[in-house]
C-alpha cells in the first residue's frame, strides 16, 4: 500500500489530488481496523420511495416489540424480527424549499441543496453512503452501486426553481457530484461480473492505457482556468480510481478482497423488463448479488425519481399514477390507491430482506450482516411534510443493531443520528454527521 | 456590465400574459420596499447584510444591479418577506417583479453585451454516441451502456453545469472504446475511414501508425494537433509492438487511448488570455456549430473552413447553416431539442397512457409515429426555412399509415415510414397542438386535464410557467360530502375563479386547456365526453373569448412574439449548453425583433443565434468585461 501511494504521489502528486477523499481509503489504519474486527463484512443499502406515505395507514399505534402492523406495513409480518420501524425522525435541512427535490436530494446528506436550475448545483454535503464508500469502498471491487428504474428526469422545474437532477439523486460523492445511477439490470450484472473477476491479462494493458489518459488530463488541466479544473479533477479522480481497482484486481496477491461466492454468468438478466415490479425486483436482485459475492457493500436504489407518476395500474385496486394519487386531497378513492402503492413498496422491501436472509453466510446469513434502510424524504405526500419520515430499518448490521421493534423517538429527532449509528455499525464511526446530536442509542449495541 | 442573475429571474421577463396591470412607478416600488422590507433591512446591521436603503435612488439600478437582482430573486422564490411578516398582495408582488425584470434588462441591454463563459464539459451520452459514429463511421450506439444525463440551464441535458462524472463513467468509457473499436476493425466501411495506412513493402509499421494517428487525432480532438501530441500515442503503439502484438492490435491500442483522452471526451475552448473578449478560434466555432446543429463532431468541410479561417464570415456561416440543416444529422438536433423542449421525452417513460383504457397506444408502430411526428415536423421547418409560427399552426404534418388512420384522416395510401402530408382543411391537425405526443404528455394516464394542458402551453410554448399553487390553499375537493359540489370537470374547475387564491393563475391556465378538450388522452378527436358534448370554449382574463383548438391557435398567434422569444431563448440556451445571463436576453430580444421583420423564418432564427456575440465570442479575463454591441446590422462586420 504505502509503496503504491508513494509512487502515485510522486507520479501524479498535485495539491488537488491529495485532497481527494479516495486517498483516505489508502490509509492502512482504516482497512486494518475493519479486516481485523469483523470476519464477516457489514453491508448497507438504501431504498428510496418517492412521494411519501399515507400517514394514517403507516405508523403502528403501539411502540416496542408488541405493536400491531398497519395496513401499509402488513408485508413486514414475514420479517418482523429482522426489521424495525423508526418513528419521529426528521431531516431538518429539508424543511424549506419545495415539496420533493430538496427532500429527495438531501435524504442521505441531511443538508440543503442550493436552489438552482443547474448553474450552481450544490448539495452542501456528502451523502453518508458515499462517505462510507470513500473510506472503505476500496475493500471491494466496486465501492458502491447506484441504481434506479427510470433515467434522470428530463429538464428543469421552473415552477419551483430546481433542476430535476436533484430529484433523481440521493448519492452524492461531493457537494457538486451526484452519482450517476444505472437502470438496466443486465448492465449492472455485467458490471458486477467484470469487477468480480477481471481479466488479468488485459489488466496491465488497461493500466498503461489509463496512465496515458491521466497524463493527458494533467496536461490539459494546466491549460484551464480554476473553474474548469474542477471538472478535469473529477475526471482524474474517476480514472485513477478505476486504474487503482484494475491494478489491484490484476494482482491477486495484493487483493484484500476475496470473493465470498462466485457470480454465475448464466444468471444474467435480459435487460429492462416492461413490468415495473419485475424491474424493481431485478434491481434488488443485483444488490443482493453484489452483497452476497462481496463485490460491493454499499448500494442505493430509487424505486423511481422524485415526483414520479409511475402508473401503478399493474397492482390490483390501482388505476392511477403515483404522484397524482399522492395528492389525494382527501379523495377517499385516491387515498385508498395511495395506500396500496405504499404497501406495494413495502412488499418489494420485504422481497429483498427475505432474499438476503436466504443467503447463508457461515452460521448466519447476509441479512444479519446488513443494514437495509427503506424510506422517503417526505411523510405525507399530500402535504410534503418533512417531519416524522416513514423509515424502516432491516438487518442486524453484523449483530450491532437491535431489531424487531417499533421505535418511537422524541419528536423531531435528527435523521442524521440514525446515520451516525449506521456508520458505526458499518465500521467507520464518526463523531458527527450533518446536524446529528448523537447516536440513535436504543437501536444499537454500544 | 456583466452580471449573472438567477436564471429563474431571467426567464420571466414578460408580464403575465393577458394581464391588465399597470406598470409600477419607481416611487410606488419604494413604497412597497418601505412597507415590507425596511423594518429589518436597514441600519448598522441589516438582516442578512442586505441594506434596502442602498436601493432608494433610481441611480442604484445602474450602480447596484446585483443587489436589485438579489432582491427580486428572494421575493420571487417566496423567501421574502418571511412568513412572520405581512406579505404584499399577490398582484403587487407580480407588478413589482415585472417592473424589476424590465428595468434590469433595460439597464443591461443599454450597454451592449459581453460574452458569457463557456465552461468545459464532457460530451453527453447522445453526443458521445454520435461522435463515435462519425469518427469511426460505424452505425452502432457506442453509448448504450452510459448512464443518462440530467438537465440544467435552459432545461437541456447538454448543460455544462449538470454533466457530472461518476466512477461508473470511467468504467463505461473504457468498455465502450473497446467495443466500438472491436466493431470498427471488422467493418470494411469503417476501416476505409480511419485505417488510412498499413505496413507494406515500402511502409514500416511505425510509419503506418504515424499516418493513422496524423489523420485520426485532429478528427478526434476536433482541432489541429502538435507533433508532440501524436508522439505520446506512438509510445503506446510501440509498447504493444514490443509485447509482440500485431500491427492492427497495436494501433488499436493507441486509438483506444485516444477515445479515453479528455481531449476527445470533453469539449473545451483554449482560454482567452486577453482582458478583452475576442472572437473564438475557428475550430472552437466549428465545434460549437456542429454540436449545436448535429450533436456531433465537425465534418471535413467545417474543419477545413476553420483551418482556412473562413468560418467567421457571415456569408459562409449562413451557407453552412443551410447545408447543415438539410443534412440528415440535423435529425439528432431536432430529436434532442424538441423532446426536451416539449417534454415529450417523458412520454412512455414517466408519463404513460393507461394500457387498459388506451390500448391503441400500445402498438410499437403507433408509438414510434407519435414520438417522431413533432421531431420530423420541427426538422422540416428548419431545413425548408419555413416560418416558426407554423409550429403553432400549419397545413402539414408527418404521418405514417397507422397514424393517419389513428387521427381519423382520409386514407392517402401512406406506408410505415413517416412522410410529410398536406392536411385537409377540416383535419383538426396542423401545428404542435394537434399532435398526439404533445396532447398525451400533458394528460394524466387516465384522463385529460385542462389544467395540465394549460400549464403545458404557458410553460413549453410561451415560457411563462405559472407558479406552483401557494401552500395552505383550501383544496377544491375538500367538501366532497356536500351534495351541491358540481360534478363535471368544467364546473369543478370554475370554482378556481371564485377563490381569489386560485383565480390569479387559473384564469390564465384553465381556458387554454379547455380549448383542447376535443382531444382525448391520446390526442384522438372526440365530440362528446362521458355522454355530454365537449365544451371547448374559453375566456381569457382580458375578456377575449375563443373556442376550440382553432380559436386557441389564433390566441397563440397573437402572442407569436412571446412564443418566438421563448423558443429563441431555449435554442440559445441549448446552443450554448448553459443557462442564459440577463444580458443574453438582450440577444434574444434582438433576434426576436429580427424575426418579426423577416416573417419569423427559421433561418433568421438559427443564423441569429449562430452570428450572435454569445455564440461566436469568448470572454476575456477582465472583471468588468468590455462590451460588444449586439446590434444586428453591425454584427455583419466582425472585427
Amino acid at each position: 500500500m504505502t509503496r503504491r501511494l508513494t509512487r502515485r504521489t510522486l507520479l501524479r502528486g498535485t495539491g488537488a489530488a491529495l485532497a481527494l477523499p479516495w486517498l483516505e481509503a489508502m490509509t492502512p489504519g482504516a482497512q486494518a481496523a475493519v479486516t481485523k474486527s469483523s470476519k464477516l463484512p457489514v453491508r448497507m443499502a438504501f431504498l428510496y420511495m418517492p412521494n411519501g406515505v399515507l400517514p394514517g395507514a403507516w405508523t403502528p399505534e403501539a411502540s416496542g416489540s408488541d405493536y400491531e402492523l398497519t395496513p401499509s406495513l402488513a408485508p413486514l409480518a414475514e420479517v418482523r424480527n429482522e426489521v424495525s420501524i423508526l418513528t419521529n425522525l426528521w431531516n431538518q435541512s429539508a424543511k424549506g424549499g419545495d415539496g420533493h427535490y430538496v427532500k429527495t436530494s438531501g435524504f442521505l446528506t441531511c443538508s440543503t441543496p442550493n436552489k438552482t436550475l443547474g448553474v450552481d448545483i450544490n448539495i452542501n454535503g456528502v451523502s453518508m453512503d458515499q462517505l462510507a464508500a470513500q473510506k472503505l469502498g476500496g475493500l471491494t471491487p466496486l465501492p458502491s452501486l447506484e441504481l434506479c428504474t427510470a433515467p434522470v428526469t428530463t429538464g428543469v422545474d421552473k415552477n419551483v426553481g430546481y433542476t430535476r437532477v436533484y430529484g433523481s439523486h440521493i448519492a452524492w460523492g461531493g457537494p457538486t457530484n451526484p452519482l450517476a445511477r444505472e437502470i438496466n439490470p443486465r448492465l449492472v450484472f455485467e458490471r458486477l461480473f467484470r469487477a468480480s473477476g477481471p481479466n488479468q491479462n488485459s489488466a496491465k494493458e488497461d493500466v498503461l492505457l489509463l496512465d496515458r489518459v491521466l497524463e493527458d488530463a494533467r496536461q490539459l488541466r494546466q491549460e484551464l482556468g480554476t473553474a474548469d479544473r474542477i471538472r478535469i479533477d473529477e475526471y482524474l479522480s474517476v480514472v485513477r480510481s478505476l486504474e487503482d481497482r484494475i491494478e489491484k484486481a490484476g494482482r491477486p496477491e495484493r487483493r484484500t478482497w476475496k470473493p465470498r461466492a462466485p457470480i454465475n454468468a448464466a444468471a444474467k438478466p435480459e435487460g429492462i423488463p416492461k413490468d415495473h415490479g419485475e424491474h424493481c425486483r431485478l434491481m434488488l436482485d443485483m444488490i443482493a448479488l453484489g452483497f452476497q459475492t462481496d463485490t460491493t457493500r454499499i448500494a442505493t436504489f430509487l424505486f423511481s425519481n422524485a415526483v414520479s407518476n409511475q402508473n401503478f395500474a399493474f397492482v390490483e385496486g390501482v388505476n392511477s399514477g403515483h404522484h397524482s394519487v399522492s395528492h389525494h386531497q382527501k379523495d377517499p378513492d385516491k387515498m385508498r390507491q395511495y395506500q396500496i402503492i405504499n404497501r406495494w413498496h413495502v412488499e418489494q422491501y420485504v422481497y429483498l430482506l427475505r432474499k438476503l436472509r436466504d443467503m447463508k453466510e457461515g452460521e448466519s446469513n447476509v441479512l444479519a450482516n446488513s443494514m437495509i434502510l427503506f424510506g422517503s424524504g417526505l411523510r405525507d405526500g399530500d402535504r410534503h411534510d418533512p417531519h416524522n419520515l416513514p423509515l424502516l430499518l432491516g438487518g442486524h448490521g453484523g449483530g450491532r443493531l437491535i431489531m424487531g421493534s417499533h421505535y418511537v423517538f422524541s419528536e423531531d429527532t435528527p435523521l442524521a443520528n440514525l446515520y451516525v449509528s449506521m456508520l458505526d455499525a458499518f465500521g467507520m464511526p464518526v463523531e458527527r454527521f450533518a446536524d446529528s446530536t448523537g447516536p440513535l442509542t436504543p437501536i444499537i449495541h454500544t | 456590465m456583466f452580471f449573472r442573475v438567477h436564471p429563474l429571474c431571467a426567464v420571466l421577463l414578460s408580464a403575465p400574459l393577458w394581464s391588465q396591470q399597470a406598470q409600477m412607478s419607481f416611487p410606488e416600488v419604494q413604497g412597497v420596499l418601505k412597507k415590507h422590507c425596511l423594518a429589518c433591512h436597514q441600519g448598522k446591521a441589516p438582516t442578512g447584510g442586505f441594506d434596502v436603503t442602498k436601493l432608494s435612488s433610481e441611480q442604484s439600478l445602474n450602480a447596484q444591479p446585483r443587489l436589485w437582482a438579489r432582491l427580486g430573486n428572494r421575493i420571487r422564490n417566496g423567501d421574502m418577506p418571511p412568513k412572520s411578516a405581512p406579505a404584499p398582495a399577490p398582484e403587487t408582488r407580480d407588478r413589482l417583479l415585472t417592473w424589476l425584470d424590465h428595468t434590469l434588462q433595460t439597464v443591461a441591454c443599454a450597454d451592449g453585451i459581453s460574452p458569457g463563459n463557456a465552461p468545459i464539459r464532457r460530451l453527453n451520452r447522445d453526443e458521445y454516441s454520435a461522435t463515435i459514429r462519425d469518427l469511426l463511421n460505424i452505425h452502432v450506439n457506442a453509448a448504450h451502456a452510459l448512464p443518462a444525463d440530467g438537465a440544467g440551464g435552459e432545461g437541456f441535458d447538454n448543460a455544462a453545469e449538470t454533466l457530472f462524472l461518476s466512477p461508473v463513467h470511467a468504467e463505461k468509457y473504457l468498455e465502450a472504446a473497446k467495443q466500438a473499436l472491436d466493431y470498427a476493425f471488422t467493418d470494411t466501411k469503417a476501416r476505409a475511414v480511419f485505417l488510412n495506412a498499413e505496413p507494406g513493402k515500402t511502409v514500416t509499421p511505425e510509419e503506418a501508425a504515424q499516418k493513422v494517428l496524423a489523420k485520426f487525432l485532429p478528427r478526434a480532438f476536433r482541432r489541429p494537433i502538435a507533433p508532440s501530441e501524436s508522439d505520446r500515442y506512438m509510445v503506446l503503439f510501440r509498447d504493444a509492438q514490443k509485447r509482440g502484438e500485431s500491427y492492427e492490435r497495436s494501433i488499436r491500442y493507441a486509438l483506444q487511448a485516444v477515445l479515453l483522452s479528455p481531449h476527445f471526451l470533453f469539449r473545451y475552448e483554449a482560454a482567452n488570455p486577453e482582458a478583452a473578449p475576442r472572437l473564438l478560434n475557428g475550430h472552437s466555432l466549428a465545434s460549437r456549430l456542429s454540436y449545436f446543429l448535429w450533436g456531433s463532431m465537425p465534418d471535413e468541410t467545417l474543419f477545413n473552413l476553420a483551418t482556412e479561417d473562413k468560418l467567421h464570415d457571415p456569408t459562409v456561416l449562413r451557407e453552412q447553416i443551410a447545408r447543415m440543416l438539410k443534412d440528415q444529422r440535423s435529425r439528432e438536433f431536432a430529436e434532442r431539442f424538441v423532446e426536451q423542449w416539449l417534454n415529450t421525452r417523458e412520454l412512455g417513460r414517466d408519463i404513460k397512457p393507461d394500457a387498459k383504457l388506451f390500448p391503441a397506444y400500445y402498438d410499437a408502430e403507433i408509438q414510434g409515429a407519435i414520438r417522431y411526428e413533432p421531431i420530423l415536423f420541427f426538422q422540416d421547418i428548419l431545413a425548408e426555412n419555413r416560418s416558426i409560427t407554423e409550429l403553432i399552426d400549419s397545413k402539414f404534418t408527418f404521418l405514417t399509415n397507422k397514424l393517419e388512420k389513428f387521427y381519423g384522416l382520409p386514407n392517402t395510401k401512406l406506408r410505415q415510414q413517416p412522410v410529410r402530408v398536406e392536411l385537409p382543411a377540416d383535419s383538426h391537425r396542423g401545428g404542435l397542438l394537434g399532435m398526439s405526443a404533445v396532447l398525451a404528455v400533458s394528460s394524466y394516464p387516465q384522463r385529460t386535464s385542462p389544467v395540465l394542458r394549460g400549464k403545458w402551453i404557458l410553460d413549453a410554448l410561451l415560457g411563462t410557467p405559472p407558479p406552483p399553487p401557494p401552500p395552505d390553499v383550501p383544496e377544491l375537493a375538500e367538501d366532497h360530502s356536500n351534495s351541491a359540489v358540481p360534478k363535471t370537470m368544467r364546473e369543478r374547475l370554475s370554482m378556481h375563479r371564485d377563490k381569489p387564491a386560485c383565480a390569479g393563475c387559473h384564469s390564465r391556465i384553465d381556458p387554454l386547456g379547455f380549448a383542447l378538450e376535443n382531444y382525448d388522452v391520446l390526442g384522438q378527436w372526440r365530440t362528446t365526453e362521458g355522454g355530454k358534448p365537449v365544451d371547448s370554449k374559453g375566456q381569457l382574463p382580458d375578456g377575449a373569448e375563443f373556442e376550440g383548438v382553432e380559436g386557441l391557435k389564433n390566441v397563440l398567434l397573437e402572442q407569436k412574439k412571446v412564443f418566438a422569444r421563448n423558443l429563441t431563448s431555449k435554442l440559445l440556451g441549448y446552443a450554448l449548453g448553459r443557462g442564459l445571463t440577463l444580458e443574453e436576453y438582450c440577444t434574444v430580444d434582438a433576434i426576436v425583433a429580427d424575426l418579426d421583420k423577416n416573417n419569423y423564418s427559421a433561418h433568421t432564427l438559427i443564423s441569429g443565434i449562430v452570428l450572435s456575440v454569445p455564440f461566436r465570442w469568448q470572454a476575456g479575463t477582465a472583471q468588468n468585461q468590455p462590451v460588444i454591441s449586439d446590434n444586428l446590422s453591425r454584427r455583419e462586420e466582425p472585427k
